[in-house]
């Protein structure tokens, strides 16, 4: 809101004097289809949408919910908070994106404003990623998945999710396979199809209402503050109830 | 919908100048509130009746003394390793610190866990001091530092002295505990 009123302020002031300055803001008429300003911290240019992108249309199975969650689905009347995560994340930070949501899920319900934004995480890992495997991860991170705003995100396949986050999302994802063990003790799960994990950007995506993105949250678990849990949750919660 | 209203709010805005002055700084309540300099009002933790635990609740920060919390889950692998490194500091520290692991996992009948699968877990990777519940992740919102597990520790003011996350030294435990009782 800040944002808008600031742009008609400089509308007023000429606006065509500072357009340079705004470049990630659509100038069609002068306002910014976000609520929030542009982000604090500069970076290069990421090939994933970022600040006043509109986020890329998407159809994905949520496997507990048994139905499909597409952008039109999560827009329109509520906005989304999203990630990406696989449950076999070896070092926290999977857990770290999930708190993020778990914390906008619990402070939206406190708050009142749960029908306003939806919760989106999504697997890239399919194939060790089943829906039974994904329920008790849910617990494990204390989501309630049975919330209407509540989604897991899961692609038919590891190649089609793939294809997805890298083409579409730009979340490019690296498989790397485990070369140290290969001798596999007969303890290990069955449903592990083989030792891999994953390189992955830890991104949390913030979209407003128009389906344009008002922030990407890279290195979204580091110790900082514009990715800090507090952050994100008041980010969402300004723009769940704009 | 909504947009439309905020969108024909604007064109009546009078407080053009201070708003766009925070658009521009960024949050009002923002950068020197955060990080070490940051203080909290203590939050009440529930603690559990398990080996070197009972029954209760702490406050954390406790205010008057230094406190060392582990952020951990019984899902997660690296918090198991790191257990040896915690008895270890647990013992060597003096008894005036809180010395405290907290779980956020939901602990219940309906939990992702019961109470008594956390005990067994406890007690299987030798826990002996003080075990905690989040159930909201408030605890873990303010002070978790990346991943799990995370360490944590403040001083006697309640202001994070050091926190950082993954697996960590006994030795390393136990000479930040110590620089904060030191300040």
């Amino acid at each position: 809101m800040e944002r808008r009123t600031y742009l008609h302020s400089l509308g007023a002031a000429g606006i065509a004097g500072i357009a340079g300055c705004l470049d990630d803001v659509p100038l069609v008429g002068g306002d910014s289809r976000t609520v929030l300003g542009p982000p604090d911290e500069r970076r290069g240019d990421p090939i994933h949408p970022t600040h006043g992108d509109e986020f890329p249309s998407f159809t994905l199975p949520d496997p507990l919910a048994d139905e499909t969650v597409s952008l039109e689905d999560v827009t329109g009347d509520r906005a989304f908070l999203m990630t990406y995560f696989f449950t076999a994340c070896p070092d926290g930070a999977c857990p770290a994106l999930l708190l993020r949501l778990r914390r906008t899920q619990a402070d939206a319900i406190e708050r009142g404003y749960d029908d306003d934004i939806a919760l989106l995480a999504m697997t890239f890992d399919p194939e060790r990623d089943t829906p039974e495997v994904i329920e008790e991860y849910a617990g494990q991170q204390g989501v309630d998945h049975e919330a209407d705003n509540w989604h897991f995100l899961r692609p038919e396949s590891y190649e089609e999710g793939k294809q997805l986050l890298d083409d579409t999302f730009g979340m490019p994802i690296q498989r790397i396979e485990d070369s140290d063990d290969h001798d596999h003790d007969d303890s290990e799960d069955d449903h592990d199809h083989g030792e891999y994990t994953f390189e992955h950007f830890n991104l949390v995506m913030l979209v407003n209402h128009d389906g344009v993105v008002e922030r990407a949250y890279p290195n979204a678990v580091d110790q900082r503050e514009a990715v800090s849990i507090e952050t994100i949750v008041e980010d969402a919660r300004t723009v769940a109830q704009r | 919908m909504r947009r439309r209203e905020i969108i024909a709010g604007i064109g009546s805005a009078g407080v053009v100048v201070g708003a766009g002055a925070l658009a521009v700084v960024g949050v009002p309540s923002g950068d020197d509130l955060f990080g070490t300099d940051r203080e909290y009002d203590p939050l009440e933790i529930e603690t559990v009746d398990a080996p070197g635990s009972e029954a209760g609740e702490v406050l954390v920060p406790p205010g008057d003394r230094v406190a060392f919390v582990d952020i951990f889950g019984t899902w997660c692998p690296p918090c198991i390793e790191q257990m040896p490194a915690l008895a270890e500091a647990n013992e060597r520290v003096s008894d005036d610190v809180l010395f405290l692991s907290v779980t956020n996992e939901s602990v219940g009948e309906n939990g992702a866990i019961t109470e008594d699968e956390l005990v067994e877990w406890w007690n299987d990777h030798d826990g002996n001091w003080t075990l905690g519940l989040d159930p909201t992740a408030e605890l873990t919102e303010r002070y978790l530092a990346g991943g799990y597990p995370t360490a944590v520790v403040i001083d006697a003011s309640g202001r994070v002295h050091w926190s950082d996350d993954g697996v960590k030294t006994a030795d390393e435990l136990v000479s930040r505990i110590t620089d904060a009782q030191e300040e």
